[in-house]
């Protein structure tokens, strides 16, 4: 397909990347993106058990660790060499994918992304090295666990704008149901939910508010523990979670309204996560930060991001803007439905 | 993107890629023999306060049922296992007849004067995956040098409310590294994170007037000149306790301080 200027779809479209017809597909370099995606999740979960652990500073070094390339992996020497072997995996991916759209990829646009994404994976391992040689200051730690998201993020557009789907010059219908706004809407709540996330889990606020569903033991914390930053980073979260949960389920509801499946089905599933990651937070209280809840906890929010990032793109690709107010009315009306 | 580009790209890219590869070892500095804690001697300097001949003695007791002993798991490291075989119990309030083990208890306030910094180095010895001793005490600017007699890694990692936080690495028997401290603090946390069960604590002073108690809760803090002191013993679970004595020259005075269980 290509892009018309003066359409708002086609212009949505070009300025992500374009859609250069089925012809330009490479099967197997939307593969790679496609197990970076995959490997970035896990990278993901295994950097949060670092944490979960108490294992960051348990290698003292970086790059090297314990001055070996390979020490044994013992105690906390394995989560964190573990975390730093899984990333030097992911980083190879990137770098191998950002080598070959370099040379192969017809769009400047996915070009500049592949070299984005290598970057953002360097500047993610300097991050995680200077975590440890300035022994987990709180910023670097928080710039760390966002700029994961973030490359998360990179890697799921490189994965889909290299897709069939992505290609395919299939029409755009209007957006009656107004999904592209709910998406770009859901995203934004969850990537500051992360942030917050990330915050209170750098200052050591995890069970700042010690009970779950009160707060010390009242339905609406008391005044005078609000002083606390700890406790309010935490309280923040929590309210956070209702902010997530209610922006979730407007962009499933306006996902399912619209019928197609494709957007419809991540939004589902993202909302589906949602109600399992509340329900982790609270196990991650009440265990008191045990391993597995508190790591899940991480990856799950990961998982959600990714959803609503992808179902932000696919509502690039298949919906455009609705040409009137009276088309949205019109979802209504039997007849143009 | 060019070719040369792309390559030149990889080439620079690559060496962060692979974080974790490269060679080379370092040791970390030896220092001098070490010595014990409590009370070591001053080193001679001009502007030193001269120390006296009083000594303060007495027993830190604990009265009450202790907490039953924590049970770890060691098994996240196959030589921490095998020396001990049969599990470990860390003692967190460690008494026998009454008496409790590794009190800090110094001189807190009335000591006058400077006391220059011993030579000497205390030591901190890992073996068994354990620290040895469970509380270090120094004065401001003495060596502490920590030892690693283990067949296994560790990293000694303390947590300073006041002086500089540093995390170092020992990953073979044998590896000896030498700090000091320049401020004084009392009961620092020291840890291993690859062995999250180690815990130790060293406390820091600009006098020489602390002592530890030993199995029977014992303790002696000795060449103190004559005058007024407060007492402080400081355990890493319980709260601090405190006494007030006055002491001659040669006197050899008793304070013992007790706590509930």
């Amino acid at each position: 397909m290509t892009p018309s200027p003066g359409v708002p779809h086609e212009r949505s479209v070009a300025a992500i990347g374009g859609s250069p017809g089925l012809s330009s597909f490479a099967p197997w370099r939307h593969r790679l993106s496609v197990l970076l995606v995959a490997s970035t999740l896990a990278l993901i979960f295994v950097g949060g058990l670092v944490t979960s652990t108490g294992s960051g500073l348990s290698v003292p070094d970086w790059p090297l660790s314990y001055g070996m390339v390979m020490p044994p992996m013992v105690g906390g020497v394995f989560y964190e060499h573990g975390h730093r072997m899984v990333a030097s995996g992911v980083g190879f991916l990137t770098l191998v994918l950002a080598v070959w759209t370099a040379r192969a990829e017809g769009r400047a646009t996915l070009r500049r992304l592949a070299w984005g994404a290598l970057t953002a994976v360097i500047a993610q391992g300097v991050l995680g090295g200077l975590t440890v040689i300035y022994l987990l200051p709180t910023p670097i730690s928080v710039t760390h666990a966002c700029l994961a998201q973030a490359f998360f993020c990179m890697t799921i557009a490189l994965a889909y704008l290299t897709s069939r789907e992505w290609l395919a010059a299939s029409p755009a219908l209007e957006d009656r149901a107004r999904v592209r706004g709910a998406a770009v809407a859901a995203t934004a709540a969850v990537l500051g939910q992360l942030v917050l996330g990330a915050i209170m889990r750098h200052i050591g606020a995890g069970l700042a508010v010690p009970d779950f569903p009160r707060m010390y033991g009242r339905w609406i914390p008391p005044a005078e523990v609000l002083e606390q930053a700890p406790v309010a980073v935490h309280l923040a979260h929590r309210a956070g979670a209702l902010v997530v949960l209610a922006f979730v389920l407007r962009l499933a509801l306006r996902a399912t309204r619209d019928g197609d499946g494709r957007l419809a089905r991540p939004a589902q599933i993202a909302l589906g996560l949602v109600f399992a990651q509340i329900g982790l937070g609270a196990l991650t209280v009440l265990t008191g930060k045990a391993v597995l809840p508190t790591t899940a906890h991480v990856a799950t929010g990961a998982a959600i991001l990714g959803l609503c990032w992808f179902t932000t793109l696919r509502t690039r690709r298949h919906l455009r803007v609705a040409a009137s107010a009276a088309a949205v009315a019109a979802l209504g009306d039997p007849a143009v439905s | 993107m060019s070719m040369r580009k792309s390559l030149a790209v990889v080439a620079l890219a690559a060496p962060l890629a692979f974080v974790g590869c490269g060679g080379g070892e370092k040791e970390a500095p030896a220092a001098a023999p070490a010595t014990t804690t409590a009370a070591a001697p001053a080193a001679t300097d001009a502007g030193a306060a001269a120390k006296g001949s009083a000594s303060i003695s007495g027993k830190i007791s604990f009265a009450g049922t202790a907490p039953a002993p924590e049970k770890i798991k060691v098994s996240a490291d196959p030589y921490c296992q095998k020396e001990h075989k049969d599990g470990l119990e860390r003692k967190v309030v460690d008494v026998k007849d009454g008496g409790l083990k590794d009190v800090f208890v110094y001189v807190k306030s009335g000591v006058t004067g400077t006391y220059p910094a011993p030579t000497e180095a205390v030591e901190l010895d890992q073996s068994g995956c354990m620290y040895k001793p469970h509380i270090v005490a120094l004065q401001v600017g003495q060596p502490l040098k920590i030892k690693n007699n283990d067949e296994t890694l560790h990293n000694i990692h303390p947590r300073p409310a006041v002086n500089g936080e540093f995390n170092i690495g020992q990953p073979r028997k044998g590896m000896e590294s030498t700090k000091t401290f320049d401020k004084k603090e009392v009961m620092i946390p020291v840890g291993c994170d690859v062995h999250p069960w180690m815990r130790s604590y060293i406390s820091v002073l600009d006098n020489p007037f602390f002592a530890v108690t030993d199995e029977d809760g014992k303790f002696e803090i000795k060449g103190l000149p004559a005058g007024e002191y407060e007492i402080e013993a400081v355990h890493e679970k319980l709260k601090s306790q405190t006494g007030k004595i006055t002491v001659k020259d040669g006197e050899k005075a008793t304070l013992d301080l007790s706590y509930k269980g």
